[in-house]
């Protein structure tokens, strides 16, 4: 951890990074929000799925392995939980639809029989990609101020930007943890 | 007064492919937002390099074949 005090120029230094990773933060914290919600309702969302698998046929999505899945519930604009039969069961699936400029990639994200471990494998993976998210905007933010202020120690400016990103990430994870205390087995 | 004649525009030369893009060049490539570029990346769905500083680079090949597979 960097204590020390912020001169003048890590603030204006500091101003301008966050100008020039606007979008990259903005993305960020959309992103977070999306992901904390999903966070604080995994039961809920569990259970409509199951609800939807056991009620209702769902439309049918075809994945590029060319596996068929029954729609269930949308988790965001792009990945959905779906379902298909199995001789054990049903088996749940994250589905993620991405819209490439050459056409929809659909691919399962992570499946398992229990829907809920399929939504809890989810959110482990969805933080890693958001660490390395974060570690790589450090990363160019450390480049970008390298070259705008050669011969400076801006190291506290990179670590405000580390801070901030961090912090988002462990809010989503804050909200499970406070959910899961009120759990009673 | 004497206006100076401007001077014809050199011809636009198509700027040289480059080998590698940042995420924010290869999610406007693909269309897609920034947290899917690292999604992809994070399933080695799309090979990435780091730079000198860590910083994530996309070989442009890599591109090429994920636009060229869908």
């Amino acid at each position: 951890m960097n204590y020390q005090r912020p001169t003048e120029l890590h603030e204006k230094a500091n101003a301008e990074a966050m100008a020039a990773f606007a979008e990259h933060m903005s993305q960020f914290k959309g992103v977070c929000s999306v992901l904390r919600d999903i966070e604080s309702n995994l039961s809920p969302i569990g259970n409509d799925a199951l609800k939807a698998a056991l009620l209702s046929p769902g439309r049918v999505i075809q994945t590029d392995d060319g596996t068929e899945w029954q729609h269930d519930v949308d988790l965001s604009k792009i990945t959905s939980i779906c379902h298909r039969r199995t001789a054990a069961g049903f088996e749940f699936a994250v589905v993620e639809s991405l819209p490439l400029k050459s056409g929809e990639m659909r691919s399962v994200l992570n499946s398992d029989h229990n829907v809920r471990e399929v939504l809890r494998k989810f959110m482990r993976d969805q933080r890693q990609v958001l660490n390395l998210w974060k570690d790589d905007v450090k990363a160019q933010v450390r480049e970008h101020l390298d070259e705008k202020y050669p011969h400076q120690d801006m190291g506290i400016v990179v670590e405000s930007f580390e801070i901030k990103m961090a912090r988002s990430i462990s809010e989503t994870r804050a909200v499970a943890q406070n959910q899961s205390r009120g759990i009673r087995i | 007064m004497e206006t100076i004649p401007k001077t014809e525009a050199a011809p636009a030369t198509p700027a040289p492919e480059r080998l590698a893009y940042s995420i924010q060049e290869a999610a406007d490539m693909l269309g897609l937002n920034y947290f899917s570029v690292y999604r992809l990346i994070q399933r080695n769905k799309l090979k990435a390099c780091r730079a000198l500083r860590g910083k994530l680079l996309v070989p442009r090949t890599e591109l090429l074949k994920l636009l060229a597979t869908e």
